[in-house]
């Protein structure tokens, strides 16, 4: 099943993407989708439910900048509670494909116990 | 799907959430279909990409419902979170529900004995010293006292396990919903992406 891997993997790193986004600079729930819908083929629909979550968990936070057409719009903003949780996936993530690098290349697997930490970091 | 489909479909399945909270959220799909407007793709093409509405919908409620009790640590908070993530489908009800209801009965066992308890104290204390409580009126007084202050700690502790399995059955149904549940429904996810 590997659509099924594709997909789970895609779901984990939603979260670590998004915070990368977000470092470079604040946006709005449209680019972000946008961008990443093109980048890792995910459901549009799902940036809303994952911006309410991240905010709730403290990682972003939303304000207002009006627009000179339509109505004002709603930005989002890392926390230092999301810049701390963005370093500690990216090494974590950074960690995981390495290990399943040296995997796929037939080294030693010494890299084990960083695997296990990448699992729990996505779990998060 | 036309963007009224869409947003008439989403609207029912965040029915029962706060009136704010629901308008909130339905204002973020609609500012989406406006971008998607300016961006040159049709209503379709929009609602084809955002997914399945009633989907999103119960997991926007979950997540609401989770923050909720993140908040208020109250009986009807606690309520709305655990049927919201019960709605996910993440938690294998048929598996869990009966060892679910056992604890739950066990914990309202537990917070009836202090209640009774607690009543029981109060009627050594007040009606010892008149009905002629064997030992005297302080050993009844003290007694009742003592009843009660134990009735108190039992129900204490009994509303620390609640809070506990509560934030328990969030946590577990939130981690699985996440990681099973785009597994489950493959197709919507790959048919929800833009390509």
């Amino acid at each position: 099943m590997p659509e099924t891997i594709e997909i789970q993997l895609k779901k984990g790193v939603l979260t670590l993407c998004v915070l990368a986004l977000l470092n470079r600079h604040d946006s709005y729930a449209y680019e972000i989708a946008s961008i990443l819908s093109g980048a890792i083929d995910m459901g549009e629909g799902t940036i809303y439910p994952l911006m309410r979550r991240m905010q709730s968990d403290g990682q972003v936070e939303t304000y207002m900048v009006e627009s000179t057409s339509g109505p004002s719009r709603k930005y989002y903003r890392l926390t230092d509670g999301g810049r701390a949780a963005l370093k500690a996936q990216t090494a974590e993530w950074r960690a995981f494909a390495r290990a399943v690098e040296s995997v796929l290349d037939g080294a030693v697997p010494a890299a084990a116990p960083a695997v296990k930490n990448a699992d729990k970091g996505a779990e998060l | 799907m036309t963007r009224a489909d869409f947003m008439g479909r989403l609207r029912r399945g965040l029915v029962g959430m706060p009136t704010a909270a629901a308008a909130d959220i339905a204002s973020d799909y609609e500012t989406h279909f406006e971008d998607g407007a300016a961006a040159g793709r049709s209503e379709a093409e929009v609602a084809a990409a955002l997914g399945d509405p009633d989907r999103l919908a119960r997991e926007l409620r979950a997540e609401a419902g989770a923050q909720r009790w993140h908040q208020e640590k109250n009986p009807s908070a606690a309520a709305a979170a655990v049927f919201a993530v019960l709605g996910l489908g993440a938690i294998d009800l048929l598996i869990l529900l009966p060892i679910f209801m056992s604890v739950v009965g066990v914990l309202f066992g537990f917070f009836m004995a202090a209640i009774g308890l607690f009543i029981g104290g109060g009627v050594v204390m007040i009606g010892g010293p008149l009905a002629g409580f064997p030992g005297g009126v302080m050993t009844a007084i003290l007694g009742g006292l003592g009843l009660m202050a134990g009735a108190t700690a039992l129900g204490a502790l009994t509303a620390v396990a609640t809070i506990l399995l509560v934030n328990a059955t969030v946590w577990y149904a939130r981690l699985h919903y996440r990681l099973l549940k785009p597994a489950l429904e493959p197709q919507a996810q790959v048919q929800g992406g833009l390509t």
